[in-house]
């Protein structure tokens, strides 16, 4: 299990880190914006090398690949920062009791256990079989369900030497409800964990959306999508590589640097 | 994970019984892991059984055909056995999965079946990408373990950290563009020989190498962590003060006793690998899963998935298992 982390706030330096994740979101969530022509109409030939009023080419239907590019992370890194926010606060409430309350400890302990026997990307395609008019909902659910027992078990592990502190027992012996307890005397100790935490979700779920995306059970054609670019526009990988390298590149920045910036501000 | 319940009653006796006793609990220990992971793969698959059955419409109206008639399809959802109580069909299901049968697709051919032909395609990917992460792993990871924050482990732990949450499909492009578009070393698509199966083992080596990349990340991390806490252990400086050659420390003192924590870590990465094949099979139309899972979730195939997911649930469910072995061993029968 994660070793539990330290209690300090993070440091500027920490904080640097941070940044390129943060620019790279900002970015995404401002393309759209800056696009310079529309993502639906095509502006040159099928798979156009780069040039003219296309920086990076034509995809497969002649569609600009820049401006599908700059809006085509806005939904990916929305949805994948609310399933990161939803998994980290519920696994903030969820890991608290669980420390708090061994019995229910156990419980979330066998929910990781038997969640660990489903490949993701199974559960992906199960949650969007059950779910085919999800769209871009069904992904985002299967992020959470499949985070969720992980990030319990993550924080009830932080949480352990926490609630066996004394000002904490002294709390218990003295009556406190368990919402006090969990809100007022643990969470506020936690709270490089639980901004690690989010980091870790947030790349966790950018891998189940944009692995959705790519296995075409999350955003539909014509929808601007980095992961589902790739795959319409592996075909024309050797008239225009840049259709399909941007695309990854955008997708692979984005969980490189959030995942460093996660790994730094968790000091692990 | 639980600790497996083993029998701790130190042993009494002549050395005749104390082996006796040994081999005991050792049958006691195997017998309690396999229990025990056994109960949550049914968990599991009792799960997956209920979100299959949940599903609005069911394999009958999925599989309709254009203006099949209500009775056509009462037919056939009588044909397929839908018109059983659900807790009849879900014990059915169990009880044919030890014997090997899966159920009956929504098309009403036996799910078995389905699989018998890309299942081994796809396991085959994955159990390669798991025997290049192991071994990439152990090396990288013990590579920067040999000195603890020096240039090579801020290197290594940097790039692990750097490429573990990548996606498989993303690695794959990559992949394809450098080493099978510019430099065209190895083939960028996977042709089916004879058997259904690759032509070459050239077809391999970049689904493979795609696979195994992130997981390469993940674990070489553990393999660093767990070489650095066992390094401190008073053992491990005996050794050393006894001034034997690093390598010799690193693979007679400190891997032993780091190896429950490495095996863990590899079997969190199956289920990974599983999952991740059936992505990359899609990169280099590479036969196995990934074409069956495509179709069932388009045909709305509820049990072709449960099918799959009960066996990589029973493949995962094996490595698990001898990684709960690894442990039982080290720790000496000890929990």
């Amino acid at each position: 299990m994660t070793p539990p982390t330290s209690v300090t706030p993070p440091t500027a330096a920490r904080l640097r880190s941070a940044l390129p994740a943060l620019f790279l979101v900002l970015l995404a969530a401002a393309g759209p914006w800056l696009s310079p022509h529309p993502v639906d109409v095509p502006v040159t030939a099928p798979y156009a090398g780069a040039g003219g009023g296309a920086p990076l080419g034509g995809d497969q239907l002649g569609r600009d690949v820049l401006s599908r590019l700059l809006a085509g992370g806005r939904e990916l890194v929305a949805s994948s920062l609310a399933v990161a926010a939803l998994v980290t606060a519920t696994a903030a409430v969820l890991g608290t009791v669980a420390a708090l309350r061994p019995r229910a400890g156990r419980v979330v302990d066998r929910a990781a256990d038997v969640l660990m026997l489903l490949p993701p990307v199974l559960g992906l395609l199960l949650v969007a079989l059950s779910w085919p008019a999800g769209g871009r909902l069904a992904p985002a659910l299967a992020a959470y369900v499949l985070g969720v027992p992980y990030a319990v078990r993550l924080v009830a592990a932080a949480a352990a030497p926490v609630v066996a502190s004394g000002y904490v027992e002294a709390a218990v012996t003295g009556g406190e409800r368990l919402g006090h307890l969990v809100v007022r005397e643990v969470l506020p100790n936690l709270r490089a964990t639980v901004l690690a935490l989010f980091g870790l979700r947030f790349v966790a779920a950018v891998y189940v959306v944009a692995t959705a995306g790519f296995l075409q059970v999350g955003p539909r054609p014509p929808a601007a999508d980095w992961a589902l670019m790739i795959r319409e526009n592996a075909g024309g990988i050797l008239l225009n590589p840049w259709a399909v390298l941007a695309p990854s590149l955008a997708i692979g920045l984005l969980a490189m640097s959030v995942n460093l910036a996660a790994a730094a501000l968790g000091g692990v | 994970m639980a600790e497996p319940l083993t029998d701790t009653a130190g042993a009494a006796g002549g050395p005749a019984f104390r082996l006796r006793r040994s081999v005991g609990r050792r049958v006691v220990t195997v017998l309690t892991v396999l229990v025990h992971r056994a109960l949550l793969l049914a968990v599991l698959l009792a799960v997956v059984f209920a979100a299959v059955e949940l599903l609005p419409g069911d394999a009958a109206t999925a599989t309709a055909e254009r203006g099949e008639s209500a009775a056509g399809i009462a037919g056939r959802r009588a044909l397929l056995g839908l018109d059983r109580p659900v807790a009849e069909r879900f014990a059915d299901w169990m009880a044919g999965l030890p014997t090997g049968d899966l159920g009956t697709s929504a098309r009403g051919e036996p799910v078995a079946g389905l699989l018998a032909r890309p299942f081994p395609d796809t396991l085959l990917l994955g159990g390669l990408a798991l025997l290049v992460t192991f071994l990439a792993s152990l090396a990288l990871g013990g590579w920067a373990a040999l000195r603890p924050g020096g240039r090579t482990d801020r290197a290594v732990s940097g790039g692990a950290t750097a490429v573990l949450a990548l996606p498989e499909f993303v690695v794959a492009v990559a992949l394809v563009l450098v080493f099978a578009q510019w430099l065209e070393w190895l083939p960028a698509v996977t042709l089916a020989g004879g058997d259904g199966g690759p032509e070459s083992w050239r077809m391999l080596v970049l689904p493979v190498v795609a696979l195994a990349v992130p997981q390469i990340g993940w674990n070489t991390r553990i393999v660093r962590a767990a070489l650095a806490d066992e390094a401190r252990a008073p053992h491990v400086e005996a050794a050393v003060l006894d001034g034997l050659p690093g390598h010799r420390v690193l693979l007679r003192h400190v891997l032993p006793g780091a190896l429950p924590a490495i095996a863990a870590g590899l079997a969190t990465s199956t289920g990974m690998l599983l999952g991740g094949a059936v992505v990359v099979e899609t990169v280099f139309n590479h036969p196995g899963l990934g074409t069956v899972l495509a179709g069932a979730v388009s045909d709305r195939d509820g049990p072709v998935i449960a099918g799959v997911v009960a066996v990589a649930g029973a493949v995962v469910t094996g490595v698990l298992l001898l990684a709960d072995l690894v442990r039982a061993r080290a720790s000496g029968g000890r929990p």
